[in-house]
């Protein structure tokens, strides 16, 4: 498998990312990419979100190092469940602005399921086991990011898809 | 000596903390810094934080040695 991890303060290109991935081998039969975005707003962790949550930038801090590492675990475990053939990674990190690119996952694969399986997998193992920390500014004032339970719920998901 | 990293928001209670310790294990960096900075004490002990030791997730009581980095990790919230 290829396999391209990134931690980085600039902007990717997605076409650029998906070429790469479609190019990797003439067996990839599927390409899923996802790209999360700033929000200019955020959501509480009671799963609200309004004007009044509004945001002027984002912050992401990290753990250098550390995260790349729990990075390459991430998708080694995916490799070990599904049949990939590419899989990129790329983080930004740094300050941000309402509606910038965060983070890319892609995976190529021979079938389609392998990618759409795989591409939530990374994601959900991203949010809850990545040494990644988001902060906000909103007047002027900072404020960290809490976890939340959904993001925890749908990393769950896969140990109980694991077990059957 | 003993490197030490605070990440999020431990970071915020951590600004007058010194970057280096001398201890035995994270459990007891942790109890020492409660003595002298109780609010990063308390933070510390609630049981979402992490402990790493050289950039891996360890036990409370992992044995730490001359150059150790222990990093106190809060929930992750990346994506």
């Amino acid at each position: 498998m290829t396999v391209r991890i990134r931690i980085q303060q600039q902007d990717f290109d997605l076409a650029e990312e998906y070429q790469l991935l479609r190019q990797t081998d003439s067996v990839v039969g599927a390409v899923v990419t996802f790209a999360g975005l700033v929000r200019d707003f955020e959501v509480s962790a009671e799963g609200h979100d309004s004007l009044a949550n509004s945001i002027d930038s984002l912050s992401l801090q990290h753990y250098p190092g550390m995260t790349e590492s729990l990075l390459e675990k991430i998708v080694e475990q995916a490799n070990e469940r599904w049949n990939l053939i590419a899989t990129t990674v790329i983080h930004r990190v740094g300050d941000l602005a309402p509606r910038e690119q965060i983070v890319l996952v892609g995976v190529a694969s021979q079938h389609r399921a392998d990618a759409f399986e795989a591409a939530q997998f990374l994601m959900d193992y991203l949010k809850t086991q990545a040494t990644f920390w988001k902060s906000v500014s909103r007047n002027g004032e900072q404020r960290w990011i809490e976890s939340k339970a959904s993001d925890q719920h749908a990393a769950r998901r896969w140990e109980r898809a694991a077990d059957e | 000596m003993i490197n030490l990293l605070f990440f999020g928001r431990l970071g915020d209670f951590a600004k007058d903390v010194p970057s280096t310790i001398e201890a035995s294990t994270p459990a007891e960096i942790r109890e020492l810094l409660a003595v002298e900075f109780p609010d990063l004490g308390k933070a510390l002990h609630q049981p979402q934080v992490l402990v790493s030791v050289n950039k891996m997730i360890v036990d409370w009581d992992q044995p730490l040695f001359d150059g150790s980095e222990v990093a106190f990790l809060p929930p992750v919230t990346g994506g």
